[in-house]
């Protein structure tokens, strides 16, 4: 705590709150990418709506 | 407010650390239930292996009857990244990051690319195989996507096992290299059969739902596995965090690394030594069931004596290694007895002695466990502590390409003889010997390169290595 960067309430330096928060985008990115390949596929083999 | 600031502070910096990923930076020590754990990233690898290599190539032919050939493409598309390994393991080595991490994002990246390829993988070969309304779509579809779900999961296996062995071979002090080695291979190996049975039992009433089902299964597994294998091991290092230092080049990184002790002479006797033992993997069972007569329950027995004779070769290697043994020539004397091996399997077609060839398979998988673990352990204990990732990337790139090159040259060497004009007049094992011929060869060509490192590794350099290092027994050394 004696380190002034730490921002409260995480105790993260602004720069490591940064990258954490990197890896929530790049995840979100690629399983949301993911999950529209995997929807097209299974629409192309069993189609719904309609 | 501000009391209540002070007071939230205070408790969250308590209680925090226990459910960070974090290591403590201050453990001597590494106790062997962390090791275990760090070890299950070896599972999702072994899974990974087996649902791609055995349980999916059966499924495409038998169930979902896409040509042999297709099939054949497909597994060995992953093989396209195993030389990128060397530069994955570079990349971690240099990795700058805030949190002081430089294997754990790696190791994430490469367990986020396994499950986006298992979650797609069953779709695509459903759509590749014509399932339901896909009959009527481009055939582009399928092939691509099986294609990406394919390159996905290659692509994350080679990311996870280069990066997660450089994280192993940092936690550990270098006398207990071995035994590491001797866990990643037998967690390896104990994934690759868990998992075959488990994948077996449940496709064996195959409907496109159950085959969805299992491969998400093993997506979720994975990331389950391998978050549990990252947590809390590795240390955090502020000062590299902050270090404004130049990094190296790919290239310059590379000329520093072959220029250490024998570097390229080992990686080329790792190479022919994996060949070598690798060829036969997939014609041990035909060969035993076309040539010896054996019953198909009979034959895939095979795999658990090849299994056995593997776990019995690494727990000889982690031992004799600990003791302070030169893990060349312990590497060495696993290529000595593949020779004798492979020359009964041979053996076995004209006395066509069902013993001979099961001793022969057991001796085989004795061989190849302790040539594997000591050519591991050798790259461990060779390499620069900067430049572990680089020398576990490149052992990889060596290990992974050489076993593909193998299975795929075995098997086309087999089906080309049987294909030659005239082949029903050939004796039943003719298509099976040369093969296993080739890999007596170049077992010898391996014992041919790897002889001069039996005496360079033990130069002074390395007996003062072991005379600091706990070891006094220097008699076990020539016991290999």
């Amino acid at each position: 705590m004696s380190d002034p960067d730490k921002i409260w309430p995480t105790g993260l330096t602004e720069r490591e709150a940064e990258e954490v928060h990197s890896y929530l985008i790049d995840g979100t990115r690629v399983f949301g990418v993911i999950a529209l390949i995997a929807h097209l596929l299974v629409a192309v083999s069993t189609p719904w709506l309609g | 407010m501000i009391q209540f600031r002070k007071f939230a502070l205070s408790k969250i910096s308590r209680i925090a650390p226990r459910y960070l990923p974090f290591a403590d930076v201050a453990t001597e020590d590494l106790p062997l239930s962390r090791l275990l754990r760090l070890a299950l990233f070896q599972v999702t690898v072994g899974m990974a292996l087996v649902l791609l290599v055995g349980t999916l190539n059966r499924v495409m032919i038998v169930e979902l009857n896409v040509p042999a050939s297709l099939v054949g493409i497909m597994i060995s598309l992953p093989l396209v990244f195993a030389p990128f390994r060397a530069l994955i393991g570079f990349r971690s080595d240099i990795h700058k990051s805030a949190l002081g991490w430089r294997r754990v994002p790696y190791i994430w990246k490469g367990t986020m690319l396994q499950f986006g390829g298992f979650a797609i993988m069953p779709f695509a070969l459903l759509v590749l195989s014509g399932y339901g309304e896909a009959v009527d779509a481009p055939a582009w579809i399928g092939l691509s996507s099986a294609a990406l779900a394919f390159l996905l999961v290659g692509a994350g296996v080679h990311m996870v096992q280069t990066v997660g062995l450089a994280l192993a071979t940092d936690l550990v002090p270098v006398e207990d290299q071995p035994k590491v080695v001797g866990l990643m291979y037998v967690m390896l190996l104990l994934g690759m059969i868990v998992s075959a049975i488990v994948f077996g039992a449940l496709l064996t009433d195959y409907t496109p739902g159950r085959l969805i089902q299992v491969v998400q299964a093993a997506a979720v597994i994975t990331v389950a596995l391998n978050i549990l294998a990252l947590w809390k091991q590795e240390p955090r290092d502020r000062t590299r965090a902050n270090s404004i230092a130049p990094v190296p080049e790919f290239r310059e990184a590379w000329g520093v690394f072959v220029t250490g002790r024998n570097a390229i002479r080992l990686l080329i006797v790792i190479g022919l030594g994996t060949m070598g033992f690798g060829m036969a993997d997939v014609l041990l069972e035909p060969y035993g069931g076309h040539v010896l007569d054996m019953s198909v329950a009979q034959t895939t027995r095979l795999t658990a004596v090849l299994a056995v004779g593997g776990l019995a070769g690494f727990a000889l290697a982690s031992r004799v290694l600990l003791r302070g043994a030169d893990p060349i020539h312990v590497a060495f004397w696993g290529a000595v007895v593949g020779v004798p091996a492979f020359g009964a399997i041979v053996l076995a077609a004209p006395f066509h002695s069902v013993a001979g060839f099961v001793l022969g398979t057991l001796f085989a998988g004795f061989g190849a466990g302790l040539f594997g673990h000591g050519t591991l352990t050798a790259t461990m204990r060779n390499a620069p502590r900067e430049q572990i990732g680089l020398a576990l990337g490149a052992w990889g790139a060596v290990q992974a390409t050489a076993a593909g090159i193998a299975v795929a040259l075995g098997g086309v060497i087999r089906d080309l003889i049987v294909a030659m004009p005239g082949s029903e007049a050939f004796a039943a094992e003719a298509p099976y010997v040369p093969v296993f011929a080739l890999e007596i060869v170049f077992l010898a060509l391996a014992l041919l390169v790897a002889y001069p490192l039996l005496r360079r590794m033990a130069g002074p350099e390395q007996r003062a290595h072991y005379v600091s290092t706990k070891t006094t027994d220097l008699a076990a050394k020539s016991v290999p």
